[in-house]
């Protein structure tokens, strides 16, 4: 058990050998080969999920860019009623205020004919009152305290 | 039977198998290679049969214990060889199943190769080759030289004589522990050849013949990893 055999030696480390390229063919290298291609295949669907979701948040953004667009688009539209709104608001209040004023005028108008109207009345009552007035004195006898009853008279009547 | 007549049928015993007719008995294949060549094709036909049609997907039991046995074991292996020794770790991988195997080996009756020292030199031969293949690759053989002299010149001596004794080591190591375990074992058949064996049987066949293979693959392992430091 104690010597040494160089053929002996030589053989196990040939064995060796050998063992080592069986457990390389038949156990390392199968069991690689899975797990290269299972790695492949992670990898691979990794990459299409990348591609996916890059995809995905690129659509996301065109959607929210015509998203935006649209808003700017209804404020616009908006901005164009509320215009036309006022203008129309506009247009009325200063018909209404037009309105207004053509009344006012044509009231004014009014008041100043019948005013005139009133006044030549007046003066009318007037020019008989004091044709009247002037007939009375003329017909009684009339004294100084006549007199300035006649004027009170007269005064307190106009 | 005596312990004297004991240790020297298990020690002297004439491991001729093939006697070749020519060379004196100097070329005779002993016992052990052939014992190692059982080994091998029981290895290999137990890997026929357990790496049969491998699959990517739908994979079966035996197909996820054989992949995460060996990504375990690598791991192991390759943790001990550090980053730049990791390309040996199929190498050293095998190596601790062909020990592991031929520890065990006398369960099934044949005499284990491990105990004889031919087998052991002839694996110890190996490891210091990869070993010092491995420091010549890593740092070129000037780089290979000069690391004799580290870290002070002082130390030559001492780093050439390594050389030497560290294959003799891991040899003798292995060797001896399986040798005893065999005469231990005779020792306690011969004390009580039923039910008490069992329990020892267990131990040596099995458990220390396991822990011999991880410490021959592990130095082995320890001593790449500072050579490719």
């Amino acid at each position: 058990m104690l010597e040494f055999s160089l053929v002996n030696i030589i053989c196990v480390i040939v064995n060796l050998l050998i063992l080592y390229l069986i457990f390389k063919k038949f156990l390392f290298e199968r069991v690689d080969k899975v797990l290269m291609q299972r790695k492949e295949e992670v990898d691979e669907a990794t990459r299409a999920a990348d591609i996916a979701t890059q995809k995905a948040l690129d659509t996301k953004k065109e959607y929210e860019e015509k998203i935006a667009l649209a808003d700017e688009e209804k404020e616009q539209i908006l901005a164009d009623i509320k215009k036309q709104g006022y203008d129309e608001y506009e247009r009325i209040v200063n018909d209404a205020k037009k309105k207004g004023e053509q009344i006012i005028t044509e009231a004014k108008h009014n008041a100043e004919v019948e005013n005139e109207r009133a006044k030549e009345i007046y003066a009318a009552q007037l020019t008989d009152m004091v044709i009247d007035a002037a007939s009375k004195i003329a017909a009684t006898k009339h004294s100084t305290q006549d007199d300035r009853e006649l004027y009170d008279k007269f005064i307190n009547e106009a | 039977m005596d312990i004297k007549e004991l240790l020297r049928e298990v020690l002297l015993k004439d491991k001729t198998f093939i006697h070749l007719p020519f060379g004196d008995g100097k070329y005779d294949i002993y016992e052990s290679v052939v014992v190692m060549w059982i080994i091998m094709a029981i290895i290999l036909v137990v890997l026929l049969i357990l790496t049969r049609d491998f699959k990517v997907h739908n994979i079966s039991k035996r197909q996820a214990a054989i992949e995460s046995f060996v990504v375990w074991i690598r791991k192991i292996i390759g943790g001990s060889l550090g980053e730049k020794g990791e390309r040996y770790t199929d190498y050293i991988v095998s190596v601790l199943l062909f020990l592991g195997a031929a520890n065990m080996i006398g369960l099934l009756g044949f005499i284990p190769p491990t105990m004889d020292i031919n087998v052991t030199a002839a694996l110890a031969l190996m490891s210091i080759t990869l070993v010092e293949v491995a420091a010549i690759r890593e740092k070129g053989p000037v780089g290979w030289l000069k690391g004799f002299a580290k870290p002070m010149a002082i130390v030559l001596p001492m780093n050439i004589m390594e050389l030497a004794i560290r294959p003799l080591s891991l040899c003798m190591r292995l060797f001896g522990n399986i040798i005893g375990a065999t005469v231990i074992m005779e020792l306690i058949k011969m004390v009580l050849p039923v039910v008490l064996p069992v329990p020892f049987c267990l131990y040596f066949d099995i458990f220390d013949g396991l822990i011999q293979a991880y410490v021959f693959v592990f130095l082995t392992s320890l001593y790449i990893n500072e050579a490719v430091e």
